[in-house]
Formats: structure tokens, C-alpha cells, sequence
């Protein structure tokens, strides 16, 4: 009898079972057995249970999610099968993220500092408490230094940025600083120069990829990742450079440990074989690009003999890579790659890239480069007030940064190398240069910046050289960190505010362009753990403690203080966030209804896009409205117009390696090592080290070695192997923590920022994280 | 043969020339420790209290459970030859032979008791689902039965009435042969592991049964030994003797095997079982090995027999003595260096962590003390047994 | 008609991303854990020499061997085969004598201290029953794993089969895997 009524509760859980079933894959139905038993083997509790369709948050990618939610917990994140953008599959960190919001070591009530900074004494406060606090402080701050500015705002993408903007512009600093510049700006750069965009490449249909200091099957970018092995076309062939054999090396046809910082000259000696042999496509070099014959006038001295000095790359591979590349176009695909935080040249580089595409004809076609489409959504655009008491970026009007305060950058000497020395050639007013924003605070150059507000960001792990960004934080009179964990900046600040995690809040609507573009967005797929709150809830709260402080809004025009009141606080502010959402997707029919079922939305099916710039008509975003091989910008502001090979005078001195940075599948830069899913994969990090090298410093595996660069040091055990050059060492980021609140982590291995020299890349402001150079040493 | 009172006290008696007390006290310090480790396990559960792992699932426990019941099987037999075979010598050690049998055997139930994480299951689902292809179902309704045979046993050779001879055999003769089946059986559980080339082949059942005689009779040699303070009467000599010699054939038949099976692993070196005898040999059971089976087990008893000449009670006491802990070490090995060479590959990302190839495994506090358990009721119980019981019969 | 579900390995494919690991042990229950684990994906040895490296990334799990060692030496039939050729334990039966442990090849069980019992892959059983794949084969970036019914000549995995080589783990062990291997 018990048997009977267990076997009874099974079917019951079953059929709710079964419509989840058919959510999760309908096409799978064969598989449903007469006589269900496999309930007894699930962990699965008995009760009500949803599906909830999502995205992942867990790194930059947003990934598509089902949430399986039994009784109001979540039991399972599972990928979504439809999702155009991931293509139904969900990494590591992604799965790990069901730990999350039960996550002990998680944030969950409003902290506010007792202690000295740094010493982990807090003390627990309400929200208002914590909305009347932030207010009063920025507030202070502005009234002390007559200047918005003098708080800088710092914060990384993700959805909810949007809102913590809202808090930005209402306060109206300046001063804010985002994680391009620690990340791709150069890269954007160095191909927009030539075709005015960030393209993407088609890995599904090219016959032939180049990837150089990009590794998708550990460094995850869907779709890319994806495509990158379970949808390769049939006979497609992979050429990797990369001074470590990482798991896309192992996937390659061809791996060629390159000398660091010469893959430049890798690329500018098969732009000489396809020139000299004319391989280039004639055709399109004519309708489309700007400036051939400077290029081909300048690649004349890079021939594969040259380039095999350099890169160490054997001069008839090169030749024959040049052919094959050719040969293939304009299905040839010379991979982008997303981070290039590199080298100071790096923006040459990334052009150099963009400009052997261009002259194979690999563009905007199946299986070549593609620049990025996207689906509009409706802005609403609010007009936030102007302030009178707001000067300029420090980093922006800070003179001399460059030569003068970042003398590391000198190690490559800039002048006459077509690196600007006094200020960033391209700053983005948004998004800043984080070491030239940092130098010009440290020095109050050329006005003090003394509040600190940190958004999904964390800098003391990220941000190269730890120990100025540490000076940085000692400056400051008020730091507000909004985090989900304790992180390490987290750490030194005076109130900690606890976010909801993706999985427990509304995130607005966003389009996320590319050859497949979708909107996305995220529901709460639980309630909210603990006390923590959304972006939108918190921007609101604060925005409404600051405007009790009428001293707050005397440097700005009264009747903006109204519509400010109308249009932001009560329109937007007040409303529910789904009003927020519905109204940017709402120029597309059923868009709202499609998100909160499937958690995206695309148009015509979501079929890739090919071909919109291919008209000869089109003007691309440049000076002269071509795709320029030869840029006009660069010649006007003194740069190289074209990319010709950039060496630094710099030598490594005999004991020396170059460090290297990466990653590993399984984390996500600091964000993700405490969780224990993850955890349990890697407990610490180990440094690469080269079998020969090893053996000359009488190293083995497991030995616990001293790396040392010339701004710290740090120890870690070390893995000896055959997979990285022997002038490289390498170890991932993400490792021994400041902050004990992420106890599986804290203090265990090494941290990367503590020893990674901050040297800038002057063009787009970028930092340059391979440019530094560390000992080896037995301890 | 019903008892009535008057029979009862022929039996109990407070014997103050055997000197128990101080192995009482033994007994009772051993106990002391080892209950408290049971309750331990009871409350944390065996995982956090035991040191066997998923590649070297069956630990210290396994082979004390081993060494007890093989023992006990070993004492079955010898007082089976009495009995069945009329080999009278040993008829007047019955009492002690069958008691002990049967002590040793509880001894070794509670190894495996607290060695099976759900004892209790097996016990009512041994009738409800066995499966007969599972040597351990064999193993267990084996040494059920044995332990049944073995009480019954008790009841007649206790029977001051005295028995009919025919009853005796035939139930003595039942013992020694489920004895024997028990103890090949029990090999058997090991040489079924496929995955295990090491427990393979007809060697190990045998040797069980070889040591298993060989561990009774060096009990006994030791037991007379105590309990007539190093005087054993002239009564027992024939039978001492006769049990040294049984004691000193087991062996020899023990090396033979031995080198058998060293032979037969090093030459049709089976994956697995060539990793194992290095592993024995020159890696982390080395010691084991050498000091343990080889010196302990083989060579110093086999000497003090055939040099101190099998009419030297002492010397074969202590050849007896030496053995049985030799014979530890044995039963340790035998379980353990099967399991040491991995199932996979020690690789990043495979799970499996080796050293120099093979697995480790070395008994927690925890297991060691719930061996104290095993041991301590022996000796609690037996001495008790000896104090205030009459062990010789004059019956026959 | 009756099923014979099998997985089917592309290796060629796999990233060693371990997000197969994660998934399994989040829709499974199984605890973090050295120890506690129901696959594994191993890097296999460095080959050729330096610059000429290759290696291969191996996932893997219990085989559900037609021919199971850890089912003939189970005491009480907890560890049994279902009709599909899953091979399972069920966890009321289980006296965690690990005898199963000891025999199987592929060092695919170990102790669960949630069931009470030894435990390890059930080929997502209670998914497949609601027309769901096995976590670990969903979840999977590069599609490195296909299930499905040996007896579905229409099958993915049958079609695999069919059109490609593969070989089975300690074949010589003859325990008939339910796992394939592709060349
Ligand atoms: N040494 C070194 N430095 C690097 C890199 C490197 O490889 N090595 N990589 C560079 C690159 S490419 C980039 S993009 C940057 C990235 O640098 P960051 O943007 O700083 O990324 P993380 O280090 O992951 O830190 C993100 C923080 O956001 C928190 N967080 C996660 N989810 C949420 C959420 O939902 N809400 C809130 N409020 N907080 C959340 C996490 O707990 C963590 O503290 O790092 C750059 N810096
Ligand atoms: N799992 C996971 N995925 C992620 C992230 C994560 O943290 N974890 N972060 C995301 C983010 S924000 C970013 S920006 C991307 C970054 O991902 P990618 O753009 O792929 O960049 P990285 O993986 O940081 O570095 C790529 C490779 O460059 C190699 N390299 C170093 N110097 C040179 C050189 O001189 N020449 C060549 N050819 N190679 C060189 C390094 O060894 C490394 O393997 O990953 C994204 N995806
Ligand atoms: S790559 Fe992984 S972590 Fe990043 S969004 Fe996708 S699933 Fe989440
Ligand atoms: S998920 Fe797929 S690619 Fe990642 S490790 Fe597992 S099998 Fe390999
Ligand atoms: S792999 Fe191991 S556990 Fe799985 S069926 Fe085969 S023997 Fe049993
Ligand atoms: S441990 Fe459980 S499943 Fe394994 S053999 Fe023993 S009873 Fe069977
Ligand atoms: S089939 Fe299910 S249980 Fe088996 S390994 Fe994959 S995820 Fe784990
Ligand atoms: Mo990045």
C-alpha cells in the first residue's frame, strides 16, 4: 500500500513534469517511458514546479536560461534550447549560478562601515538608513568641492548599469569609468578605424580561421563558442597563434606558439605573399577601401623571411597560410577575438586585422566578417538636468598623464613609435581610461576626486597594479560599493549595499546586436533572498533621499528640477520596472509577451544577417566613407595611418619571462571562484611554467614559487609543462582574495593585479596587461 | 540431554589458578574504546569516520573481518577432525576449540557489522531479494550457518550428560565442512572482482583455508600456553604437538601458494595484479610485506617449529603467537593491495589521485578503534569464559 | 518496441569546459566533493612534442554495461538493469557493502551520504521519462555526447554508429559498454 500512493505522488509530480517537458524539449517526446519510475532516482522535492525562461548572468555573454523552480526554489538552471544567441547550451558558471542566490558568503543586508577601512568591522542598517546615508555623503561632497566630478562612478555592463546610470546622471559627475578600457577598447578601435564598426566573425560557415590571442573554448563568447566546435563546417581548417597551448590550441589543425607581441608581423607578411602574389580581391579592394597603395607601398618590407625573425613562425608556413587564407576568402575569417588589453600597439594590431579582411573581400558575407546588426528597442529619453557644478573627466583635462605619470608606458618609447604621449588619442567620454583616470585622482590632477561608487565592478582584482588602486581608495572620503558578494573592493568600502542577483530581479530590456541579433532581458525566476534589493529599487531610493537636499539642486535651472521630478522620478522611478520594459520593447508586437516566455526576442525568425553594408553606395563610418586601409583620422592626429610594425625598445633581461594573462572555462575574472561548484574545480591557481625553463631553476611541479615583478610579488605552486613558451609564465586571474567573506578563496594562490604593471596603450587609453616581465623563484 | 540446575552448576565454577583477570582487564580496556567509536560511527556516519575512499572502497574493517572469521573457520575444522575424524587427541580440547570458534566468530561479526553501512538490510533482504550470483549472499548465509552449527556444538560439548559420539560427528563434521566452504567462499568474493586481477584464481580460496587452519591451531598452541602459565599438562602434549605440526604443514602449503601465485602474477602479468605485487613488494605495503607476511607469518614460526621441535610447548606457543599477528598484516595486505592499483588513470580532471601510479589508503583512528572493538570482545568474552566455566571435560 | 538507450561521445569536440560536471551534479543532488562525482572529463597525456602538442579531452561516466560487474556481485539486486539497459541502484535496497564499488572497472560509484546507498549515473532517468535529455548532454557547448535508442534505426546515435568508427572503454574487460567512443 505505501508503494501504491508513492508510485501515485510520482505521477503527480510527473505531470506537471511532463509540461515542463514539453517546454524544455518537445522534440525529445519518444523518450517518455509506459511505466515512469526514474522519479525515485531524482533529488527532485515533490509540489508545484515552473519553468521560468531567463538569461544567464553569470558573465558577459547572457545566455538563455529555463529556470526549473520547485515550491519556490530554485532547483536547476537549464539552457535553453531556442535561445538564437547560445544556441542551447550553458557552460560551468552558467550551471554553478543555481548556487548563487542561496550563496551563504552572499551580501544581504545593507552594510555600513565601524572600523577602519579594510578591518571587516560593519555594523547592520536598513535601507533608508542606507538611501539617507549615500545622498548625504554625495551631497557633502559636492558642497565641499563644488564640483559633481569630484565622485567617480565606476561600473562594469550588465543589464541593470542602465539603472545605476539613472543614479550617475541625477548626480551628474563626470567622472565615470567603465571596464572597456581593462578589456576590448583597443580592439574596437583598431577595426573600427578601418571599417567605423566592431564586426563580428561567422564561425558557422567559414572554411578557414585564423585565431590570435583569442581562446573561445575557454574564454566563452556565444555564439562563437558554440559554433566554434559543434556547428564547424565540415572540412574547416584552424590556424591558432597563441604562446600557450590552450584547449582552442588543442582543437586547432595547426598551433603555433608565437613570440609575444609579434603577431603583427605574422599578419603583415600575408598581406606581402597575397599582395605580391595577387591574391587579394581586386574587386572589392576597388569598390570598397581607401588607400591600397600606401598598403602595399608599406607591406613591401614584410616578407615571411622578415616575419619568421620576428614571430618565429617559419617563413613558407606564412606563405602558405597567406595562400590557403586567400584561397578560402571570402569564407576566410581573421578571428577579432573580444579582450586585447595586450600591448601598447595593440590598436595597430587589431587594424592590421581588420585590414588583411578587408583586402581578401572577407566582409559583411556568409562565413567572413560580419559587421554587428541589432533589433531597436524604444529609448526612453529622459532628459536629466544639467549642472552647472560638473567639470570635465580628470583624465580628459589632466595634463601630461601620459609621459609623465605612467613612465612604465616608457619602457616602449612612444615618440615617433605613433603612440600620443601627453593625452589618449580616443578617449570615450563614457567609459574613460581606467589607469590614466586612476594616475590623474592619485595626484588631484588636476582637481580632487574624493567619492567612490562601485557598480558590478571590482577593481582592486581587476584593475592592474592592486597597490595604486589601493592608494586610490585611501584617498577617498566616501566609497559606496553595490555588490551581490563581499568582493574585495567591496572590502575597503564605507557601506555596502547588497544587489539582488539575476535570478530575483526585473532587467531592462536590451538589444544585443550581432550576425544574430535578439533582445533580451531577465525576470525574477525566485523572490528575493534576504534583504537584497534591484538597481532600479536602489537608483530610485537614493535618488529620492537626495531630493529632500535641496542645497543638492542649486546649480541647476529650477524648471528642470520639475521635469526631472515629472519625467524620471514619477514616470519611471515610481512606476513598476515592467512598465520600463514593456515600453522599450513596445514597438513590437507580442515582443513582451515572446520575452517573458522565452526569455528573447528576434525578428524574421532570427536568421543571420549578411550583406546590409555591401552596396557600393554605402558609407562606412569613416573619414572618407570607405573602408580605410590608410586612415585619415590617424594621419590628422599624427598616428600612424598605416599600421606599420610596431617593436618596443624593450628587452626582457635574461632571467626574465613575459607574464601572460587568460582564462579558464570555469570562472569568470573574480566574480565566480568562490562559488563552490566552481570551486571544487580549481582551488587555486597554479603558474605555468615551461618544462626546460623549470629544470634550469630547479622547479617541479607543485613547488611553491615566488613570480615578482617590478611592482610586487606574489606566490603560488607551480604546473610544469610543455604547454607555454619558454620566455611566458601565465597564471589566471581571480585568485588570493582580500575579502575573508569570500572564505574559500581568500588568500589562497595568487592574484594577478598585484603584479601586472600598468601600462597604457595611449591610443584608446586601453591597459596593456602582457607588458610585464617577472622573475621566477624556489621558496 | 535437558539441564537442570543441579547440571548448570557442574559446569560454572570460578577457576582461580587460569590467570584471566588481567585479560579480562584487557578485554575491558579494548571495549572501553571501541564502543565508544561505534556509537561515533552511528552519529557521523562511516564516511567521516573511516579512511577507505571510493577507489579503495573496503579497508582495515574488511580484513579484520577476514581475520576473525577465517580463524574461526580454522577452529571449526580442527574440532571437526575431532569429532568426525576421530582424531581423539582433540577431543579433550573440544570445550575451548568450540568456544572459541565461536567467540572469534562473533568477534569478526562485529567487524563486518560495522563495516556494512545498512547491516540490517542485508539480514532481511538476504531472504527477500538475494541474488545468488553475489558471492557476499553466500558469505553471509555461510557464516550464518556456520555460527548456528558452532551453538549447537556448544550445547553438546557442554552437555555434562555427555552426547552420542554419532551426534557429535555428524555435526562436527558439518562445521569443518562448512568451515571449508566458508572460508574458499570468502575468497571468493574477492577473486569474483573482474575488475581486480590480483584477487584472481584458485589461490587465494585455497590459502584462506591453508591459513585459516593454521591461524586455529596457532590460537590454540597460544591459549594453552596462557591459560597453564607456559605449563601445559602432559594430557595436552599429543594434541599440542599434533596441532604444531598441522600449524607447520598449513604453512608450507601457504609458501607454496605464495610463490605460486608471485609466479603467476609476474609472468601472465595481468594488468592490475603486476602493479599490485609491486605495490606489495616495493611500494607502500613493502614493510607489510616483508616484516608482516613473510618474517612474521612464514619464516619465524615455520623456524621456532622445526628448530624448537614440536614437543617444545613453549616454542610452539610462541610460533603460534608470532604467526597470528603475522597473519594480520596478511589479511591487511591481501585486501588492500587489490584495490591500489586505480580502476582510471590518476590525470588532471580524472578524479583519481595517485602516487607513483597507485592509489594510498591508510586506516583511520576511527577504524582501528572499532578493531579494538572486535578484538576486546574477544577477549572479554573467552576469559570470562575461562574464569567461571569448566573448559576441560573429563566427559570423554 | 523496446529501447536501448546509449551515449554516444564525439571526444574531438570536447573543450574540457566541465560543464557536463556541474550540470550533473546540480540536477542530481550530488554534493561538492572530491569524491562525489558521477562524471569526469580527463586530460588526457600531452602528445607529440613541443610545438607539435595534441591532446584529447575525455568525458565519461558509468557505462551501463550490458555485461555489469557491479550488478553480479550486488548482494541484494539494489544495483539492477531496467528495460531500457539503464543500470541503476536503487537506493532502499543498498547495504553499502560497496562490493559494486570494488567490482566495477570504470570507478564509476561511489558512497552517496544523502541516498544512504552507493550511487552514480542513472542516465538522467526521471528526465529521459519526461522527454528530456540527460543534463549532461544538454548542457554541452559543443554537443560532445548523443543519447538516444540503440533500437531507433533513425536515432542520432544509431546514425552515428552507423557512419562512424568508434571503440567502447576496457573492452577486454568484456563488460559491453553502453557508452561509445568515435574515432
Ligand atoms: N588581472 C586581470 N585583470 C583583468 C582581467 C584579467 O584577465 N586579469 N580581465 C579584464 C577584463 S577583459 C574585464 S572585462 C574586466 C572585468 O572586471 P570586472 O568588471 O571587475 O569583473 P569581475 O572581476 O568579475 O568583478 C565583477 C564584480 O561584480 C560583482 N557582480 C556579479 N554579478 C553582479 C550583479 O548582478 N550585481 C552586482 N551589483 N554585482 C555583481 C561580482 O561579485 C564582482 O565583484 O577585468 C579586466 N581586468
Ligand atoms: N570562462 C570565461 N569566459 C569569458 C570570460 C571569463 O572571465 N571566463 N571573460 C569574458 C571577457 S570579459 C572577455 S574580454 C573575453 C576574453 O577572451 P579572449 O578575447 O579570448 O582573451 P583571453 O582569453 O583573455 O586571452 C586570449 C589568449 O591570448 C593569448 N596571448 C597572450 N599574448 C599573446 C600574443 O602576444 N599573441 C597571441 N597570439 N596570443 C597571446 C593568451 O595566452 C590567451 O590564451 O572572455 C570572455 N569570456
Ligand atoms: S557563457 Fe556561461 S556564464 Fe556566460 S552567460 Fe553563458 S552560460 Fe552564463
Ligand atoms: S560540456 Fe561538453 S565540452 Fe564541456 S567538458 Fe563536458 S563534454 Fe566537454
Ligand atoms: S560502469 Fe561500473 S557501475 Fe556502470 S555499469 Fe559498468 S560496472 Fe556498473
Ligand atoms: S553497495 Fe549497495 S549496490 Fe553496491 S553491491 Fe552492495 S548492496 Fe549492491
Ligand atoms: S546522464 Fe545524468 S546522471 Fe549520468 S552523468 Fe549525465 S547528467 Fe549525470
Ligand atoms: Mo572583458
Amino acid at each position: 500500500m505505501k508503494s501504491k500512493d508513492m508510485s501515485r505522488r510520482k505521477f503527480l509530480a510527473l505531470s506537471t513534469g511532463a509540461i515542463a517537458g514539453t517546454i524544455f524539449c518537445p522534440n525529445l517526446a519518444f523518450l517518455k517511458a509506459a511505466e515512469p519510475q526514474g522519479m525515485k532516482y531524482a533529488i527532485l522535492p515533490e509540489g508545484k514546479r515552473e519553468v521560468i525562461a531567463s538569461n544567464c548572468a553569470m558573465c558577459v555573454n547572457k545566455c538563455g536560461i529555463l529556470c526549473e523552480v520547485v515550491n519556490g526554489k530554485l532547483h536547476k538552471i537549464n539552457p535553453n534550447k531556442k535561445h538564437i544567441k547560445s544556441r542551447g547550451m550553458l557552460c560551468a558558471k552558467g550551471n554553478a549560478g543555481a548556487a548563487v542566490p542561496y550563496d551563504p558568503n552572499r551580501l544581504k543586508t545593507p552594510l555600513l562601515r565601524t572600523g577602519k577601512r579594510g578591518k571587516g568591522q560593519w555594523k547592520e542598517i536598513s535601507w533608508d538608513e542606507a538611501y539617507k546615508y549615500v545622498a548625504k555623503n554625495l551631497s557633502d561632497l559636492k558642497e565641499k568641492y563644488k564640483n559633481r566630478s569630484s565622485v567617480a562612478f565606476a561600473s562594469t555592463e550588465g543589464f541593470q548599469e542602465e539603472f545605476f546610470y539613472y543614479l550617475v546622471n541625477s548626480f551628474g559627475s563626470l567622472n565615470t569609468v567603465r571596464h572597456p578600457t581593462l578589456c576590448l577598447s583597443s580592439n574596437i578601435q583598431g577595426w573600427s578605424s578601418v571599417y567605423g564598426v566592431f564586426p563580428d566573425a561567422d564561425l558557422k560557415n567559414a572554411e578557414y580561421v585564423i585565431m590570435l590571442g583569442s581562446d573561445r573554448a575557454q574564454a566563452l563568447i556565444t555564439p562563437d563558442s558554440v559554433d566554434f566546435q559543434r556547428y564547424k563546417p565540415k572540412g574547416q581548417k584552424l590556424i591558432v597563434l597563441d604562446p600557450r597551448f590552450t584547449a582552442t590550441a588543442a582543437k586547432a589543425d595547426r598551433w603555433y606558439p608565437v613570440k609575444p607581441r609579434t603577431d603583427q608581423g605574422f599578419v603583415l607578411a600575408m598581406m606581402n605573399v597575397i599582395i605580391s602574389e595577387n591574391l587579394y580581391d581586386k574587386e572589392f579592394v576597388e569598390t570598397y577601401t581607401h588607400g591600397f597603395d600606401e598598403l602595399a607601398e608599406m607591406v613591401k618590407e614584410y616578407t615571411p623571411e622578415w616575419a619568421e625573425g620576428k614571430c618565429e613562425i617559419p617563413a613558407d608556413d606564412i606563405r602558405q597560410i597567406a595562400r590557403e587564407f586567400a584561397f578560402h576568402a571570402p569564407r576566410s575569417v581573421i578571428y577579432p577575438g573580444r579582450r586585447s588589453s595586450f600591448y601598447t600597439h595593440e590598436v595597430y594590431v587589431r587594424q592590421t586585422f581588420a585590414i588583411l579582411s578587408a583586402i581578401c573581400g572577407c566582409w559583411d558575407v556568409p562565413g567572413g566578417i560580419v559587421p554587428k546588426s541589432s533589433i531597436n528597442l524604444n529609448s526612453h529619453n529622459v532628459m536629466f538636468p544639467f549642472f552647472m557644478d560638473a567639470q570635465d573627466r580628470v583624465d580628459k583635462v589632466a595634463t601630461g598623464l601620459i609621459k609623465d605619470v605612467v613612465p612604465d608606458a616608457v619602457q616602449c618609447p612612444m615618440v615617433g613609435t605613433g603612440l600620443p604621449t601627453d593625452s589618449c588619442a580616443f578617449l570615450s567620454e563614457k567609459d574613460g581610461s581606467w589607469i590614466s583616470f586612476r594616475e590623474a585622482v592619485l595626484q588631484d590632477n588636476p582637481y580632487p576626486v574624493r567619492g567612490f561608487v562601485c557598480f558590478k565592478q571590482n577593481p582592486v582584482q581587476g584593475v592592474v597594479n592592486t597597490q595604486k588602486t589601493l592608494k586610490m581608495l585611501d584617498k577617498m572620503e566616501f566609497i559606496c560599493v553595490i555588490d551581490t558578494q563581499m568582493s574585495d573592493t567591496a572590502w575597503y568600502a564605507d557601506i555596502v549595499l547588497p544587489h539582488a542577483t539575476y535570478l530575483e530581479r526585473w532587467d531592462p530590456a536590451h538589444s544585443l546586436s550581432g550576425i544574430w541579433p535578439i533582445i533580451s532581458f531577465r525576470q525574477p525566476v525566485i523572490e528575493p533572498m534576504f534583504k537584497s534589493k534591484s538597481m532600479f529599487e536602489i537608483a530610485g531610493g537614493i535618488i529620492r533621499e537626495m531630493l529632500k537636499i535641496p542645497s543638492l539642486w542649486n546649480d541647476i535651472d529650477p524648471a528642470d528640477l520639475e521635469s526631472f521630478n515629472k519625467n524620471i522620478v514619477e514616470d519611471i522611478l515610481d512606476k513598476p520596472v515592467q512598465e520600463f520594459i514593456k515600453h522599450q520593447v513596445s514597438k513590437h508586437p507580442g515582443a513582451w509577451e515572446e520575452l517573458l516566455k522565452e526569455g528573447f526576442f528576434t525578428t524574421d525568425g532570427g536568421k543571420a544577417r549578411y550583406g546590409s553594408t555591401r552596396n557600393s553606395e554605402y558609407r562606412f563610418k569613416t573619414k572618407t566613407g570607405k573602408i580605410e586601409l590608410f586612415n585619415e583620422r590617424y594621419k590628422d592626429k599624427g598616428l600612424y595611418p598605416l599600421p606599420k610594425f610596431c617593436e618596443p625598445e624593450y628587452r626582457p633581461k635574461e632571467n626574465e619571462y613575459r607574464f601572460l594573462v587568460g582564462r579558464t572555462a570555469w570562472n569568470t575574472h573574480s566574480s565566480t571562484q568562490n562559488n563552490p561548484y566552481l570551486w571544487e574545480i580549481q582551488k587555486e591557481n597554479t603558474v605555468w611554467i615551461n618544462v626546460g625553463e623549470a629544470a634550469k631553476l630547479g622547479i617541479a611541479g607543485g613547488d611553491r614559487v615566488r613570480v615578482k615583478s617590478k611592482i610586487g610579488e606574489q606566490t603560488l605552486r607551480a604546473y610544469v609543462t610543455e604547454k607555454i613558451r619558454p620566455d611566458c609564465v601565465f597564471y589566471v586571474n581571480g585568485w588570493n582574495r582580500k575579502s575573508p567573506m569570500l572564505s574559500r578563496v581568500y588568500g589562497h594562490g595568487a592574484s594577478e593585479s598585484e603584479i601586472l604593471d600598468d601600462v597604457i596603450d595611449s591610443i584608446s587609453g586601453s591597459v596593456c596587461m602582457h607588458e610585464t616581465f617577472v622573475t621566477l623563484q624556489k621558496v | 540431554m535437558a539441564m537442570n540446575m543441579e547440571n548448570i552448576r557442574s559446569l560454572v565454577r570460578t577457576n582461580r589458578d587460569v590467570p584471566a583477570i588481567p585479560y579480562i582487564a584487557v578485554g575491558v580496556v579494548l571495549l572501553a574504546i571501541g564502543l565508544p567509536a561505534a556509537a561515533w560511527v552511528f552519529i557521523k556516519g562511516h564516511e567521516t569516520v573511516y579512511g577507505v575512499t571510493r577507489q579503495v572502497p573496503w579497508g582495515l574493517l574488511i580484513s579484520t573481518y577476514a581475520y576473525f572469521a577465517i580463524t574461526s573457520t580454522g577452529l571449526a575444522f580442527i574440532g571437526g577432525l575431532g569429532h568426525a575424524f576421530g582424531m581423539r587427541e582433540f577431543v579433550g580440547m573440544s570445550r575451548r576449540i568450540v568456544l572459541l570458534a565461536f567467540i572469534v566468530l562473533l568477534a569478526g561479526f562485529t567487524q563486518i557489522g560495522m563495516e556494512l553501512g545498512h547491516p540490517f538490510r542485508l539480514m532481511y533482504l538476504m531472504v527477500l531479494s538475494p541474488n545468488f550470483s553475489a558471492p557476499i549472499v553466500w558469505m553471509g548465509l555461510f557464516y550464518t550457518v556456520e555460527l548456528v552449527i558452532l551453538a549447537v556444538e556448544l550445547l553438546l560439548v557442554f552437555n555434562p550428560s555427555g552426547t552420542s559420539h554419532k551426534l557429535a560427528a555428524v555435526v562436527g563434521f558439518l562445521a569443518l565442512l562448512v568451515g571449508v566452504v566458508a572460508a574458499s567462499n570468502l575468497g571468493f568474493v574477492f577473486g569474483s572482482l573482474t575488475a581486480r586481477p590480483f584477487y584472481h584464481g584458485i589461490y587465494f580460496p585455497a590459502f584462506l583455508v591453508a591459513s585459516g587452519i593454521a591461524g586455529g591451531s596457532a590460537l590454540l598452541l597460544v591459549i594453552y600456553n596462557i591459560v597453564y602459565r607456559l605449563h601445559v599438562p602432559g594430557a595436552y602434549h599429543r594434541a599440542m604437538t599434533t596441532l604444531g605440526r598441522l600449524m607447520g604443514i598449513c604453512i608450507a602449503v601457504m609458501v607454496f601458494l605464495l610463490a605460486w601465485k608471485v609466479a603467476t602474477s609476474l609472468y601472465t602479468s595481468p594488468q592490475g595484479a603486476t602493479e599490485a605485487l609491486v605495490a606489495l613488494t616495493g611500494g607502500p605495503l613493502a614493510v607489510n610485506f616483508w616484516v608482516g607476511e613473510i618474517l612474521l607469518a612464514l619464516v619465524v614460526p615455520m623456524a621456532l617449529l622445526v628448530f624448537g621441535g614440536f614437543w617444545n610447548m613453549k616454542t610452539m606457543g610462541m610460533a603460534g603467537l608470532v604467526f597470528l599477528v603475522g597473519m594480520f598484516f596478511t589479511r591487511f595486505d591481501f585486501i588492500i593491495a587489490g584495490q591500489l592499483s586505480p580502476m582510471r588513470e590518476g590525470l588532471a580532471g580524472s578524479g583519481v589521485e595517485t602516487v607513483n601510479g597507485l592509489m594510498q589508503y591508510t586506516p583511520a583512528a576511527g577504524e582501528w578503534m572499532i578493531f579494538a572493538l572486535g578484538l576486546g570482545l574477544f577477549f572479554f568474552l573467552y576469559f570470562m569464559s575461562e574464569r567461571y566455566l569448566i573448559l576441560e571435560d573429563a566427559s570423554h | 518496441m523496446k529501447k536501448r538507450y546509449a551515449i554516444v561521445f564525439d571526444t574531438r569536440k570536447c573543450l574540457n569546459c566541465k560543464a557536463c560536471t556541474v550540470a550533473c551534479k546540480i540536477e542530481n543532488g550530488v554534493p561538492v566533493g572530491d569524491d562525489t562525482y558521477r562524471l569526469w572529463v580527463t586530460e588526457m597525456p600531452l602528445q607529440g612534442t613541443y610545438p607539435r602538442l595534441h591532446q584529447v579531452f575525455q568525458p565519461s561516466q558509468c557505462q551501463h554495461c550490458e555485461n555489469a560487474p557491479c550488478q553480479k556481485v550486488c548482494p541484494t539486486k539494489a544495483t539492477h538493469t531496467t528495460p531500457e539497459g539503464v543500470v541503476i541502484v536503487d537506493y532502499k535496497k543498498c547495504i553499502l557493502c560497496k562490493a559494486c564499488m570494488a567490482a566495477c572497472p570504470y570507478d564509476a560509484r561511489f558512497v552517496s551520504e544523502h541516498h544512504g546507498s552507493v550511487e552514480k549515473c542513472t542516465m538522467c532517468m526521471h528526465r529521459l521519462e519526461e522527454g528530456r535529455e540527460p543534463a549532461c548532454v544538454e548542457t554541452c557547448p559543443s554537443r560532445v555526447r548523443e543519447f538516444g535508442d540503440l533500437n531507433d534505426p533513425d536515432s542520432a546515435v544509431s546514425r552515428l554508429l552507423a557512419s562512424r568508427q568508434y571503440y567502447r572503454l576496457k573492452s577486454e574487460k568484456n563488460t559491453r559498454p553502453r557508452l561509445y567512443y568515435l574515432i
